[in-house]
Parts: C-alpha cells; sequence; structure tokens
C-alpha cells in the first residue's frame, strides 16, 4: 500500500497537544502513521505554508431523512443554480439549504470536512435516514435516534416501568435503528401537540401522559450513561425560539443532575425577555450555568443572514412559528405515535431585532466560552443557515474587525447595545481545530477521527495559510479521506463512499416481547421490520464501510 | 377482510407459508403471508384483491424469459449492448415507468446522469398536483398509526380508499384499548360494505372543486349565503373533532387537481388553529414514492427533472412522458416496469428500451424495442419500497428466484457500457 507525507506543514491537533508545530504527517494504509524521516514516500506533498489539521467533523447536520427529502421537494427555488461541476466526479446534485445528498458530500468535502452526523433519524424512517447518508459520498456518517416522544417510553413512564426496563428499550431501540446516539426533541412536547398541548414546560405535565420533560431528560440521560453510549444525550430542549427560553434551558441542565448531556442549538434557547421588544440575550445566564456544569458540552446553532429552511422534529414549535416563513409554505406531520417533523423556510434579516440578536447571541456563546472542548461549532444545518457558511462563521470569530464590520450592519438597536462589541476575543487556528475537529470526535466517543495521532484514521484537511480566514476555510489545499486525495483546491479528486458509524448496545432482549405486543396493537408495520440488521444496514448506507462501536455498559459485557 | 376494521395486526406466525411484504401497492402490508404452491404463489391472512392479483402475475417457476432486440431473443450481453448503443446515440432520452426498488432508482439516477436524461414516473401525472400544492404552500400530513391510535373522524374526499387500496381500513383501524369511536364519512364518494363505527355518506351538490371550497370555508368559519347543509354538520364535526383525518386519493383527482389538495390543506391547517388534524394521501402506486423519494435526495429535486452534465431543470408540466412523447422532444424512451406488468410502456417510434416484468414480452417484440425481463422486488428479489405517507421504508424479501436480474443489476451493467464507449471514443471514462 502507497505511503504519503505531508511535508513542512503547521500542524494543528488539539488531541495530542499539537500546536501549530512544524512537522511532516504520513500516511499509510488509511491511517497516520510516523514515517522516518529518511523514508521515502510514495506521493511526497510540500505543504509549507499550510496549515494542516484532521478532517472536520460536524456533529449536528440535517444531512438526511424525511424531513430533509420534503425540505428539498417542498423548495425547488433553492435548486435554481447549477454550479460548475466535474463531469467525471460528479453527477448532478445542487441547491443550497436543501443541498441533494450528493451535493452534500461533494461540498463538505470540498471544504475540508470527512464526517457528518444526521442528529434526528426517526425510528420510523431510520432506513430512509441510513439511505441518504450512503448516497452522501466522501463523508462518514452516522445518525441519533430521537427518543422521548414515542408513546411507547411515555407510556412505560407514565406507569412507573422499572427504570431497567426503560433503559433496556433505549438499548434495544438504538441497536435497531443503527444509531450512534440518542436525541430527544422538546422532551414529549412533540407527543403533546398530536393531544393539542401547545406548549410544555420542563416541570409542566404531558396532558396525557401526566410526565413532565425534566423526568424524560433525567431517564433517556440516565439509561445512556448506564448504557454506557458515549455521546451524552442530545437535547434540544423545551421552548425553542421562544422569548425567555433561558429559564427552561437551565432547569433541562438541572435536570441532567450532573449526568452528561449535550445541549444543541444552544443559541434558538438562550433568550431572555427584557428590553423594548421583550426579547434579549441571555447569553451570561447560560455561560454562567454551563461553566458551572462540567456535564455539559453545547453546539451553537450560529445563525447566517440570508435564506435558509429550517426542518425540526418539534413540531409543536415549528406549527407555532408556521406564519412566519418566508416564503410562507409549511411542511408538517404527526409520524408513527414515534415522533414528527415540521419544516419552515426562513429568512435572516440583519434588519429584523430578533434575528440581528440570535446572531450576535450565537457569537458571543462561542466568545465568552471558556473551555473550546465544550462548544461545538455549527449552524445546525440547515436550520440557522447552510453548512457552506462555516467558513464565513470562522471567519467571524477569528477576525474582530470583520465581526464589527457586520456588526455595524445590524438593526441599529442591536448593533448599539450588544455584549458583542465589548468582546475582543479572536478565536485561534487551536480553537478552531478543537471546535471543529477534536471536541466533536471527543463527545461522540470516535477515539481515532478528529485527531492526527499515530494510528488515528488518515482523515486530513489542510489549508494553505491566508489572512483572509474565510477564503483558507472555504477551499482547503488538500482533502484526505482514509489516506485517499478526495479534494485539492476546491476541487474532487475522487468519490469513495463513506461508512457508517453506529453502537452496538448490551440490553436485556426480554424487552423484545413488550416492544413486540407494543407493535401489534398500536403501530402499523410488523414487528419483524422493526429492526434494521446489519446486511440491510449495508444495502441501505450504499455498501459504506461498518464502523461498529461495542459499547459495554451496567451489564459489563454480559 | 376487505375494507373492514380489525383492531390487532395479526402476530407474525399465524399460519404457514413465508412472510411477506406486499409490493403490489402503496401500504406495503407486511402483516400476510405466501405460500408456494404448484402453478403459483397464494396469498394467506387476506383476501386483498390487489395482493391477489399481483401475486396471479407470477405463475409456475417459468425458465427465465429471454431478452429481445426488435424482437429477436438474444443472449443477456447482447441485449445490454444493444440498449448501451442506442442509450449512446440518444441526445435527449427519457427515462419514464419508474416502478422500481431504491436500488433500481440510484442506479437509473447514475445513468441518466451519463444521458442528460428526462426522470419522470408512469403515475407522474398523479403526483403532480400533491407536489406542486407542497411547493407552493405545503403540506400537513399523518400516517398510519397516527390514525389506528387517534382518527376519531376520518374524512374521505372524492374516495372510498378500498377501491384500490383494500387494506386500507383494516390498517388503521382504532386501537382496542385507546377509548375513542371512529365516525368515517365519504364525500363525494360511497362507503365500501363492512367497516366499523359510524359511517356516513355526504352526496355532492356540484363537483368535488366545490364541495371542498365550501367546506374549507365553512371550517373557517365563514358565513355562506347558501351552505349545503350536510357540509355545513361535517364541517362542525371536524371542528370538534380531537384528531381529524382528511383522506384523498391524487389517482382519483380530476384535471386541475391540485386545487383540491390545496383545499385539503387549507382544511387541515385550519382545523389545527384549534385542533388537530391531518391529511393522508392515498398515492404512490407503482413505486411512485420510492422513485420520487430517490431522484429527490440525490439530486435535490423531485421528478419531472433532467439530470446531467449541464445540471438539473426541473418542470413538472414540461417533463410529463405523455407530452414528451407527443411533442418528438425526446428521442428515446427507456421504460422500468418491474413491479408487475403495469403501467405497460407506451407506444411510441422513438426507439425503446424496456426494463420490465417478463410478462411484457409479447408487447416489447416490435422492431425498435430492447427488452429485458427484470426481477420484482417482493417476488423473486429483494429490494426496499417507500409507502404511501413517504415516511416508512420497508425492506422487501424474495419469495423465489427465477434467475432474473435487478434494476439496479441492468442499469449498472449499462452505465459501465457506456463508460467503456466513451473511454474508446473520447479517451476518458
Amino acid at each position: 500500500m502507497s505511503t504519503i507525507r505531508l511535508k513542512g506543514g503547521r500542524v494543528y491537533d488539539p488531541a495530542n497537544g499539537v500546536d501549530g508545530e512544524a512537522r511532516d504527517i504520513g500516511m499509510r494504509d488509511g491511517r497516520i502513521v510516523a514515517l522516518h524521516p529518511q523514508e521515502e514516500a510514495d506521493h511526497e506533498y510540500d505543504v509549507s505554508g499550510c496549515v494542516v489539521m484532521a478532517g472536520g467533523i460536524d456533529l449536528h447536520t440535517h444531512i438526511g431523512g424525511g424531513k430533509v427529502n420534503l425540505a428539498r421537494m417542498m423548495l425547488p427555488e433553492d435548486h435554481r443554480a447549477n454550479r460548475a461541476r466535474d463531469p467525471l466526479l460528479e453527477l448532478a446534485s445542487n441547491g443550497c439549504c436543501t443541498p441533494g445528498t450528493l451535493e452534500t458530500g461533494y461540498r463538505y468535502a470540498q471544504m475540508g470536512y470527512t464526517a457528518a452526523f444526521e442528529p434526528a433519524m426517526l425510528a420510523a424512517n431510520a432506513r430512509h435516514a441510513h439511505m441518504e447518508m450512503g448516497d452522501t459520498p466522501i463523508l462518514d456518517h452516522g445518525a441519533y435516534v430521537m427518543l422521548g416522544n414515542e408513546e411507547l417510553f411515555l407510556e412505560m413512564l407514565a406507569r412507573g416501568e422499572d427504570f431497567e426496563r426503560i433503559r433496556d428499550y433505549v438499548g434495544w431501540s438504538i441497536d435497531a435503528s443503527k444509531a450512534m446516539g440518542v436525541k430527544v426533541v422538546n422532551p414529549g412536547g412533540i407527543s403533546a401537540f398530536k393531544f393539542n398541548q401547545r406548549k410544555l414546560d420542563v416541570d409542566e405535565n404531558h396532558v396525557h401522559w401526566q410526565v413532565t420533560p425534566r423526568h424524560v431528560v433525567h431517564t433517556l440521560a440516565r439509561a445512556l450513561t448506564e448504557l454506557g453510549v458515549p455521546h451524552p444525550l442530545h437535547i434540544h430542549s423545551s421552548n425553542l425560539g421562544v422569548a425567555g427560553n433561558i429559564e427552561s434551558t437551565l432547569a433541562t441542565i438541572d435536570a441532567l443532575d450532573g449526568l452528561p448531556g449535550h445541549l444543541t442549538h444552544i443559541q434558538f434557547h438562550s433568550y431572555g425577555k427584557e428590553g423594548p421588544k421583550k426579547f434579549s440575550s441571555a447569553t451570561r445566564q447560560l455561560i454562567e450555568k454551563v461553566k458551572a456544569s462540567p456535564n455539559v458540552s453545547i453546539d451553537v446553532g450560529q445563525i447566517i443572514f440570508g435564506q435558509t429552511v429550517t426542518a425540526s422534529g418539534d413540531t409543536m414549535r415549528q406549527f407555532a412559528n408556521a406564519d412566519l416563513g418566508s416564503p410562507r409554505k409549511y411542511v408538517g406531520g404527526d409520524i408513527e405515535c414515534d415522533a414528527g417533523c415540521g419544516v419552515v423556510p426562513f429568512r435572516y434579516r440583519e434588519q429584523s431585532y430578533v434575528n440581528a440578536l440570535q446572531w450576535a447571541i450565537g457569537l458571543e456563546i462561542f466568545l465568552l466560552m471558556d473551555d473550546p472542548w465544550r462548544v461545538v461549532l455549527t449552524t445546525d444545518h440547515p436550520n440557522g443557515g447552510p453548512f457552506t457558511s462555516y467558513p464565513h462563521l470562522i471567519r467571524l470569530l477569528m477576525d474582530k474587525s470583520f465581526r464589527d464590520e457586520q456588526l455595524a450592519r445590524l438593526h441599529p438597536d442591536v448593533a448599539a447595545s450588544v455584549d458583542l462589541r465589548e468582546i475582543g476575543r479572536e478565536l485561534s487556528l487551536y480553537d478552531i481545530a478543537i471546535m471543529t475537529r477534536a471536541a466533536p470526535a471527543r463527545l461522540l466517543g470516535l477515539a481515532d477521527r478528529g485527531q492526527l495521532g499515530v494510528g488515528a484514521a488518515a482523515d486530513v484537511a489542510v489549508y494553505r495559510e491566508d489572512a483572509d480566514r474565510e477564503a483558507m476555510f472555504a477551499t482547503p489545499e488538500y482533502v484526505f479521506k482514509d489516506g485517499r486525495l478526495v479534494a485539492r483546491q476546491g476541487r474532487l479528486e475522487a468519490v469513495p463512499v463513506g461508512g457508517t458509524h453506529f453502537l452496538e448496545t448490551e440490553f436485556d432482549p426480554g424487552i423484545e416481547k413488550t416492544i413486540e405486543r407494543y407493535a401489534q396493537r398500536h403501530l402499523s408495520v410488523s414487528y419483524r421490520n422493526a429492526k434494521i440488521g446489519k446486511d440491510e444496514l449495508c444495502s441501505c448506507a450504499n455498501g459504506g464501510a461498518l464502523l461498529a462501536c461495542k459499547v459495554h455498559g451496567r451489564l459489563g459485557g454480559k | 377482510m376487505n375494507a373492514t376494521a380489525q383492531t390487532e395486526n395479526p402476530p407474525p406466525s399465524a399460519s404457514a407459508g413465508q412472510e411477506w411484504t406486499c409490493p403490489f401497492c402503496a401500504l406495503l402490508c407486511d402483516g400476510f403471508r405466501v405460500e408456494s404452491q404448484q402453478g403459483g404463489l397464494k396469498l394467506v391472512g387476506s383476501d386483498c384483491s390487489k395482493a391477489v392479483q399481483g401475486l396471479a402475475s407470477f405463475g409456475p417457476v417459468p425458465a427465465a424469459p429471454s431478452a429481445t432486440v426488435d424482437g429477436r431473443e438474444v443472449s443477456p450481453d447482447a441485449a445490454l449492448d444493444a440498449a448501451a448503443e442506442r442509450l449512446a446515440a440518444s441526445r435527449m432520452p427519457l427515462f419514464g415507468g419508474l416502478a422500481t426498488d431504491v436500488a433500481g432508482m440510484r442506479q437509473l439516477v447514475r445513468l441518466a446522469n451519463q444521458r442528460g436524461a428526462i426522470l419522470d414516473h408512469a403515475r407522474g401525472d398523479t403526483l403532480m398536483p400533491v407536489l406542486r400544492t407542497l411547493q407552493d404552500r405545503g403540506q400537513m400530513f399523518s400516517t398510519l398509526a397516527e390514525i389506528r391510535n387517534r382518527a376519531d373522524l376520518v374524512v374521505c374526499i372524492g374516495t372510498d380508499a378500498a377501491s384500490n387500496f383494500p387494506e386500507f381500513f383494516r390498517r388503521c383501524g382504532p386501537v382496542d384499548e385507546v377509548a375513542f369511536a371512529r365516525r368515517t364519512v365519504f364525500v363525494g364518494a360511497s362507503a365500501p360494505a363492512g367497516l366499523q363505527g359510524e359511517v356516513d355518506e355526504v352526496a355532492l351538490h356540484g363537483d368535488l372543486f366545490d364541495a371542498v371550497a365550501m367546506l374549507a370555508a365553512l371550517i373557517d368559519g365563514r358565513r355562506l349565503p347558501a351552505a349545503d347543509a350536510a357540509l355545513g354538520q361535517l364541517a362542525q364535526a371536524m371542528r370538534a373533532s380531537t384528531y381529524c383525518v382528511v383522506v384523498f386519493e391524487p389517482g382519483r383527482l380530476p384535471a386541475q387537481g391540485a386545487l383540491i389538495a390545496e383545499a385539503v390543506l387549507r382544511i387541515v391547517m385550519s382545523l389545527n388553529r384549534k385542533t388537530r388534524a391531518g391529511a393522508f394521501m392515498l398515492g404512490g402506486a407503482d413505486g411512485l414514492q420510492t422513485a420520487n423519494a430517490v431522484a429527490t435526495w440525490m439530486s435535490g429535486l423531485p421528478l419531472r427533472t433532467r439530470v446531467g452534465p449541464l445540471g438539473l431543470d426541473h418542470d413538472p408540466l414540461q417533463y410529463a412522458s405523455d407530452r414528451l412523447l407527443q411533442e418528438g422532444a425526446v428521442d428515446l424512451l427507456l421504460w422500468v416496469v418491474s413491479l408487475g406488468p403495469n403501467p405497460v410502456p407506451p407506444g411510441t417510434a422513438l426507439p425503446r428500451i424496456v426494463l420490465g416484468h417478463p410478462a411484457l414480452a409479447a408487447d416489447c417484440a416490435a422492431a425498435g424495442t430492447v427488452f429485458i425481463p427484470v426481477a420484482t422486488p417482493g417476488v423473486n428479489a429483494d429490494g426496499h419500497l417507500f409507502r404511501a405517507d413517504g415516511v416508512v421504508t420497508l425492506p422487501l424479501r424474495a419469495l423465489r428466484d427465477d434467475g432474473l436480474p435487478t434494476v439496479a443489476g441492468v442499469a449498472k451493467a449499462l452505465e459501465e457500457r457506456l463508460a467503456l464507449r466513451r473511454l474508446a471514443t473520447e479517451g476518458r471514462p
């Protein structure tokens, strides 16, 4: 197998404490290796003047599944432009906020990303999600199964089922859907909306099942801890987008009671209700709480001005915002006693007071949080903005004068008052490498990704140094996936099929009887089709590598 | 048990035969079994006319029928060569039919990319009212299990549902232990026999367009000068229900049916201001949902899109198969029909390549036609299909092996041949 040497680059590899040292990186058989300086490599790339990082990892991006596909169908206007492409390697695929899966893979790889995770896979729609991810080329992928709104789970909670049984159910769900983690969306709220409840606070009862979001969050977080699932419970908290929702967010952190939790797109959950518009930044309250809660990690969900579409499982909140759609259209669905979906196109405007403040809040969170290992860079693609705006976002974080220029364009009341004006911090390349590689890998339990140590997967991005960080991060000089050159200066070089990350959990199979009986009485699919086997996953995922991760929880491998 | 409500899915090991997921309508029933008998395949556990009829098109295991080129029997390789040659000569092919599974559609999209083909489904005309409503205003839907567990009122607009989807009412029959009574109302259609719960019919005074427009206005609470009394009562019942589901069948909508789909959306959105409701579309026959879903996720745009080296071009009106063929706007038809012998390929003077059910051999023996028999997912091949709601995807398993290639296999072989031809003529793959 051929060897590759990247010679003379400055390496940023926070997982191994490497901060901009000039050193060579060797690759062989898809892995990082130590090459002796005298050893001749089959391919040597002079990367002096370049920055070398592990391939980027997006741990929260809506890249595949039912609601994403509905968003594509709903927005043909997002697909009018056809960019020039390489006819030998690229198939026709386009879109900006709702790209086709092929376009998603091409564009992520062209930016130096090598893995992306779909955060909201419905169990009822899991095959479809894996199919779309399988057709997202180059990137490795995985998904978090949405739990906490299925009627069976809520029923078990309501009747006071033994925790161990619920834990087994969670283990089974991860295994059956071939998930990499668990996400809870508006805990209990998607189900409550089916019973016509329009609001659900953290300590409020679900109108039918009489359980609270606090109970749901705590139970799921405990189950994942006991199952040994590496990624903390991925939490889309109650009251997304509502003024004053900081109270729900703080209460959700309290509900974890010290258990690991990842609060996602936290920007959308960090609002106060002060000021003339009864809508204000609650960044400082949030940061104080997160700093004091080492069990909590976050990703931001930065908004980016311009057209996008919001696609979420949170039907309760999406329906409430349906009238704000721009263009004015709405897709919503109640799905299989499992969860739901809501899609609202949206245009974030600089001159909107609310949008301007949302923009500032997101940046404040990045800049005020002292521990980059607990902050992941996301726009919650496409909800805050398309993932293709990451280079722009990186420049906003690394370049105070650029940030000030953008700030000056905002709604004047926001531009004149936000804390962001006073924040002088500029993130370093080391910070960026943490937030876009090392931290997401660590939060997902991917020991051999997001880093460049010997033995790690040879997913590598090489960026040519440029004071304009947006230009620098938009078009890496070279991108390698598993040791194979996949992109050079923004052009694709190869289009391999990515692999699927998923967990193999341990649980007492006795739980299957309960699930089977429930399926027979309430669902519309036979129990024999409730589980995705490994062979089936392989065909869904287009024959890509199956990157199974065995986890051992309290059952201890029994 | 057509059209009857039953409260529990049949237990999986109820009787003899193989477990089966039915590919013959978009409900993808997976609770029945099939027995292989001398002479064919027999449905066990249901008398669904769609499934019975579908299985009847698979007789005793045949010797794999031969491919033909212009009516001459040829080897599989020779048929692929001829098809590749005709595809390579085409400047604007239409890939129609598209009655195939996920794997088949994935490969057809790749193949279409090679030749800049337009993709449309045999039932494209029934997709467009729904798609255009989605593109203009949106959609608010419910799924089978939600209806089963929640819907106290089901309103079927312009369809009895059971004629084309015989198992529909069984699949969404109310759950015993959840305390609610189900009422089913048919607007402009007759109720099928044997339905459980309260069943009513509302006759049309005027056409379906008038009825849905009036119903929408009544649900909005508008005062109408000459409101139909029965529709008025129905509107009141819909507003009073806890979870109302409005069912319609895109395949039965009259011309300009998008107006009805839009009115249904308006009704459902309006109901959801105060109570809960959703629409359920009984569509997606012949793999329509599957073809549309796969084309959309790969390219970003739904069917009636041209995909190729110049990018994508989507046109729900211009890129209708009938129109393209009538106007001579395309120069080749590749027709895919693998889920049964229907829909048959349209007759045309253009060169045709048909990847089809073996029973189509006789129809495809004309000059200018390459016929390649293919397997049917769920009968003699594995595969995946999307259900009518577009949410649930189920695996299909072969009941037997008839030695036929899959659509995916044939499309891949064609793609490889085209790449080799390019390599030979242009020096690049």
